[in-house]
């Protein structure tokens, strides 16, 4: 049986994308239509015909049904639903690989983490400047007190960082 | 007759313990196989649609009933489908739960017996 060519999948590709596959489903899709396509030619039928007749079975109707009936039935359960963050919800269905799903995750870490440490070197440059000015060596306790508090929880927020991204990584 | 997969609410009913089963049998199989196999066996009367198959695998996977692998076969990715130990207990109980449903239909499809009803 001869198998289609790059260019031939490619074309199917496209068909695919042009309809509106969802993700989940092009890659299947492709391999089902291309191994329809290559039994008919094995038939003594040209590629042009063949692929006429997959198109036309995977016309942009069916593909919006498949998508339809597909996203009914892996859609996610109430009790699913309920523990669902908004951005689990916003990203059913959707590319969650591509990158946005995780940076939106991140978000709030990253957020928390730069106001710390932004904070942080504010004060550390305030208590440099107040010891500087006054010709004292040692900051005044409140000061001390603050920015070894401030310090402290930057280390802390340092160390959960460095952790979350160990565990990012595997 | 013909019965084609879209709209059959027959068909749709029985999908997954059809997958099941064959995925039983065979071990491995990847989407295009199963029509295949479904077409073949009943002589082109059960055609199986890509619309109808795929989102019940999906599911299957996503309820752990399936698991899959996916290879490069002739410049294109293939996706295999086999059952986990929960889905190899589905099956089974899948199969037997529809076989007696079939006993029982039979029963209910049979013409009636002759009997004076309600006196």
């Amino acid at each position: 049986m001869d198998n289609l060519t790059s260019h031939q999948l490619e074309q199917l590709h496209n068909h695919l994308l042009r309809v509106g596959s969802s993700d989940d489903l092009t890659g299947e899709l492709l391999d089902h239509l291309a191994c329809q396509i290559e039994e008919v030619m094995a038939q003594g039928v040209t590629f042009e015909q063949a692929m006429a007749t997959a198109l036309d079975d995977a016309n942009g109707q069916a593909v919006r049904e498949l998508r339809e009936t597909y996203q009914r039935a892996i859609a996610m359960t109430d009790e699913q639903l309920q523990q669902a963050s908004l951005d689990d919800i916003v990203f059913e269905f959707r590319h969650k690989s591509y990158g946005a799903y995780q940076l939106r995750q991140a978000y709030p870490h990253t957020l928390r983490s730069s106001l710390l440490l932004s904070l942080v070197v504010l004060i550390v440059l305030m208590s440099f400047l107040h010891g500087f000015n006054n010709q004292f060596p040692l900051p005044s306790g409140g000061w001390l007190m603050s920015l070894s508090a401030l310090g402290a929880a930057g280390i802390w927020w340092l160390q959960i960082y460095k952790k979350r991204n160990k565990t990012l990584a595997v | 007759m013909h019965m084609e997969t879209t709209g059959n609410e027959f068909l749709r009913g029985t999908l997954k313990t059809i997958v099941l089963k064959l995925l039983a049998e065979r071990g491995r199989m990847y989407g295009y196989e199963m029509t295949q196999a479904v077409k073949e066996r009943t002589a082109g009367e059960l055609i199986l649609t890509f619309g109808a198959l795929y989102p019940v695998l999906h599911k299957l996977e996503q309820d752990g009933l399936l698991v899959t692998e996916s290879e490069e076969a002739d410049g294109r990715l293939r996706k295999y489908y086999s059952l986990t130990p929960r889905g190899s207990e589905t099956a089974i109980q899948k199969v037997s739960e529809f076989e007696r449903f079939v006993e029982l239909m039979q029963i209910l499809l049979q013409s009636p017996p002759k009997v004076a009803l309600g006196q």
